[in-house]
């Protein structure tokens, strides 16, 4: 089979080489990699050497092969790497590059996206990639009910998903209803090879169950028939032990000098369950990198010369996540709701909130505020935009946040210390806060908000719950307090069902879904012009207003974010990449290894 | 004998129904389901969560999912599947992790008996003497450093002081890197054993106190009958009473005990699995009850307790076998 590979391209190039000649023009490179490695933003990079592994941790094991389906990054990111989409995400710029289609036409009413696909691509097996493989992804995969997978709803535009129409073999058209401009970054999900999976699409082979695609490529699928398009192919995996990846003889992209890619022979992700043993295995040289905790770095720092590694905490640069007080709205109780409505509440809270403690107890200092709920990482999060200040910062002012209170008529009337509501029967402002109980992060967060709210006269009872206790909390809206997150993304439109007055997670106002405020109705509005439009600029206008709105009014009280951190043996080269977003792409196919024999320095 | 085995074995059958309906029901006790997590994702939709939860059969009251569970069980063999990777639960529970349990609780029970008999021998030869305080003071001290600190210490000094990477050493799991996908040779033999100790010596150790302290009150009870005042008068050596006669009657409760031994070798030690990257079926078992993958943990569950049931009948059977006083008729 690899011959007959082999022998395909040779054909190929040698067919390109002779057009090339007739035409009078170079012949073009079979290869191509979407950014040139050592231009432009990708200057630093250098075109490397072959061989080697890199090992790297990774705390669970792959449930799941079958990226679509997966729920968990254990099983999605060493997955990524060994399959490939239409367009892809470049790790540096965050702007959107070719992959599998080389060029894509937006038509004039933008309902219309038509990908022209390379058509020099062959999967890890042999075959030939062509447009049936794209269609088979959408139409009969993700488009498809009978797949659990959440990657359909994020496609889908007015209730409605997009239709797609092969046109020629290399050629592939998007309509949608309505123009959606988060699809050209969200159609990158990967392609799956129809020749091998089309059999466990019950809607294609009545012979199987429905529902089976779900578990189509288990864990025990041989990997010779996960067949991918990515720069590695999944080797073996040993349950507990080791998830084996290795090159993609197939491989379509090549450095700016016509080297196929990727550099290394091999991944092993070893499974390290505890954080302090993956420390360890990092400070013994048996991996390569390591995604270190801030409580991890002095340690590191002290020995990097020594042990010739690098320690990297990138203070310009917050991860993804996003954690927040949320108060809530409806809360069950009647006194407490209408105190927790009053907008100039909900921002005397947010005054009280001691951010600096927060990054320098829990952090280590290795963190930075959050101001609004746009991961601070997306090209969309935008502090001032045009002229326009788009968060609303509450400094920690303890004074500031008294005299809220104190206008609000909140004031603490039998001097035991805890402010009363100035109505009704006129009781002490006490209310729970919750989180969940595994999270040591949010608990800390929660230890310090009840100091925090007792200094300007608010009792707060913590009592934190099992994570599926809170999400029922939440979504019945029978809490009062809760400090959680979200993991974040470049895309803001992704936060709909959260931001939107009827979204489903929009569990700090769910009344908000029959009597929205005005405010609330704009934001809808504002979701909904962000995706009108193909224009970037035009769409961090809109965003740049929702976060003001929606900080102006405090519904969430946004906390502190980790910056991003890493340690990497020397020996592996073209890491300046490395960030946040990268680790979420998938950055391997440029890794290269100066002594390739060399595992972390180890021989 | 043979009737009183097959007596034994028909009793398993409604103590493990009770206790597959005991374990189903506490599982439900649980907040929330193994959907639950979904629904905090902002990629899922309402509808497609109500989906996936009526394709689980969730959606059905916890009464109604048991008896369908029973059902699957007795009449096609089918304890069902996992929620999370879909395959038959047994599947998920033991496979590529049973042989390595085995080998790893095996290893720490030969360790523990081999040094705790001894010593419970000594201690009870050499009542109240400084050796016998020393080792009630090892023992205990085992049993009460608990078993994650006492790996993490141990990881920690092999990195940190005295730095076996620079012997080309690792540290977790069962094998370095390169070895891990190799083929056996004596490389990675020793390699395994390098790995292996570690985990020994801190389940080993936690263990031991409990065997020392019963070997020493069943040997002193043992000491003081008038069978080996009889052997002494005869002129037997000290060596032969104690390990010919006394050792042999005073094992009778150590033997009983492998019984309740026997679900955990098949379980391994949770925390050892956890800090030492171990492929345990405790662990997928434990993450299983975390994740509430309920067909998992309930099989599991009532599969150890059959376990326990089988180990306690091999235990007697033993005990026959060794006690020439016992019968079963």
């Amino acid at each position: 089979m690899r011959l007959k590979v082999l022998v395909s391209s040779v054909l190929v190039a040698a067919l390109a080489l002779l057009v090339g000649l007739a035409q009078g023009t170079l012949p073009p490179n079979p290869y191509e990699v979407p950014v040139g490695i050592g231009e432009g933003d990708w200057q630093n990079l250098e075109v490397g050497t072959y061989g080697g592994a890199l090992v790297i941790d990774q705390n669970d094991n792959p449930k799941t092969f079958n990226y679509h389906v997966a729920q968990e990054t254990t099983s999605t990111y060493p997955m990524s790497r060994t399959l490939a989409g239409l367009i892809d995400l470049d790790p540096v710029t965050h702007e959107i590059v070719p992959a599998l289609a080389e060029s894509w036409e937006i038509s004039d009413d933008k309902l219309e996206i038509t990908f022209h696909l390379r058509q020099d691509v062959y999967w890890s097996d042999g075959e030939k990639f062509t447009a049936e493989d794209v269609a088979f992804t959408f139409n009969d995969v993700v488009f498809n009910e009978d797949v659990e997978t959440d990657y359909r709803d994020v496609l889908t535009v007015a209730g409605k998903l997009p239709k797609l129409e092969v046109i020629d073999e290399y050629t592939v058209k998007f309509s949608t209803e309505v123009p959606f401009r988060p699809f050209l970054r969200q159609i990158g999900g990967v392609i799956y090879p129809e020749h091998i999976l089309a059999d466990e699409v019950h809607k294609l082979n009545p012979d199987v169950p429905a529902g089976n695609f779900n578990s189509a490529w288990g864990v025990d699928t041989p990997p010779e028939e996960l067949v991918g398009l990515g720069p590695f192919n999944v080797a073996k995996f040993i349950t507990d032990q080791v998830l084996l990846l290795e090159r993609n003889p197939n491989y379509w992209a090549a450095d700016p000098e016509g080297n196929q890619l990727p550099y290394l022979d091999e991944v092993k992700y070893l499974i390290t369950r505890d954080r302090n043993v993956s420390l360890l295995k990092f400070r013994n040289g048996e991996l390569d990198v390591l995604g270190p905790r801030p409580e991890d770095i002095p340690i590191l720092t002290a020995e990097a010369e020594e042990k010739d590694f690098s320690v990297e905490v990138k203070m310009d640069q917050p991860n993804y996540g996003t954690t927040y007080l949320a108060i809530n709205q409806d809360a069950p109780d009647e006194v407490l709701r209408q105190v927790f409505r009053e907008v100039k509440f909900r921002q005397a809270v947010a005054y009280a909130m001691d951010k600096d403690t927060m990054i320098n107890n829990i952090y280590m200092g290795m963190a930075v505020p959050q101001w609004g709920p746009i991961s601070i990482p997306s090209p969309f999060y935008k502090e001032e935009w045009q002229g326009v200040q788009c968060v609303a910062k509450y400094e920690y002012d303890l004074e500031k946040a008294n005299a809220l209170l104190d206008e609000l008529g909140y004031v603490d009337t039998d001097g035991d210390g805890i402010r009363n509501v100035n109505f009704g029967d006129g009781r002490n402002i006490e209310f729970n806060l919750t989180t969940n109980i595994g999270n040591t992060v949010r608990v800390d967060f929660c230890n310090l908000i009840v100091d925090d709210l007792k200094k300007i006269g608010l009792k707060v009872n913590f009592k934190p719950i099992k994570f599926n206790a809170l999400v029922s909390q939440l979504l019945g809206a029978k809490y009062d307090m809760v400090v959680i997150g979200f993991t974040g993304s470049d895309e803001p439109y992704s936060g709909r069902n959260v931001y939107a007055s009827d979204g489903g997670l929009h569990f700090w106002h769910y009344s908000a879904a029959e009597d929205p405020y005005d405010y609330e109705k704009r934001i809808d509005e504002l979701f909904d012009l962000s995706v009108m439009t193909y224009d970037d600029d035009e769409a961090r206008t809109y965003f740049c207003e929702f976060q003001k709105l929606f900080t102006e009014h405090a519904d969430l009280l946004f906390l502190v974010q980790q910056v991003f951190l890493s340690a990497v043996y020397n020996n592996l080269q073209n890491t300046e990449g490395f960030s946040a977003f990268a680790a979420t792409r998938g950055f391997g196919n440029v890794l290269w290894k100066l002594d390739p024999g060399v595992v972390g320095p180890r021989r | 004998m043979t009737s009183f085995i097959i007596r034994r074995v028909l009793y398993f059958i409604p103590t493990l129904i009770i206790i597959s309906l005991v374990s189903f029901l506490i599982l439900q006790l649980q907040p929330g389901n193994f959907v639950t997590r979904y629904k905090f994702n902002p990629r899922f939709s309402k509808e497609q969560i109500a989906q996936i939860e009526h394709r689980y059969g969730l959606d059905k009251p916890a009464w109604m999912r048991y008896v369908i569970w029973m059902k699957g069980i007795f009449t096609e063999g089918d304890f069902g599947y996992s929620f999370e990777t879909k395959q038959p639960v047994f599947k998920m529970l033991f496979k590529g992790r049973l042989f390595w349990t085995l080998v790893v609780s095996l290893s720490t029970m030969i360790f523990s008996y081999l040094l705790a008999i001894p010593i419970g021998i000594y201690s009870s030869t050499h009542q109240y003497s400084f050796g016998d305080h020393v080792y009630t003071v090892l023992g205990f001290l085992g049993l009460s450093i608990p078993n994650f600190f006492l790996a993490l210490v141990l990881l920690w000094l092999l990195v940190a002081v005295f730095n076996v990477g620079s012997l080309g050493l690792g540290i977790g799991g069962l094998f370095d890197s390169e070895y891990i996908d190799a083929a056996w040779s004596w490389g990675k033999l020793g390699n395994f054993l390098w790995h292996l100790w570690p985990v020994v010596l801190v389940v080993g150790t936690s263990t031991m106190a409990g065997t020392i302290r019963y070997m020493r009150a069943m040997m002193l009870d043992q000491l003081g009958q008038q069978y080996v005042q009889t052997a002494r008068s005869k002129g037997l050596k000290d060596r032969a009473v104690i390990w010919k006669h006394t050792a042999r009657n005073a094992l009778n409760p150590i033997i009983s005990g492998f019984g309740l031994a026997f679900p955990f070798l098949m379980e391994g030690s949770l925390i050892a699995a956890i800090v030492f990257s171990l492929p345990m079926v405790e662990l997928q078992y434990w993450e299983s009850l975390l994740r509430q993958d309920t067909y998992v943990t309930a099989s599991g569950l009532t599969f150890f307790a059959f376990l326990l049931l089988f180990g306690n009948l091999l235990a007697d059977l033993l005990l026959a076998w060794t006690d020439p006083r016992i019968r079963y008729d």
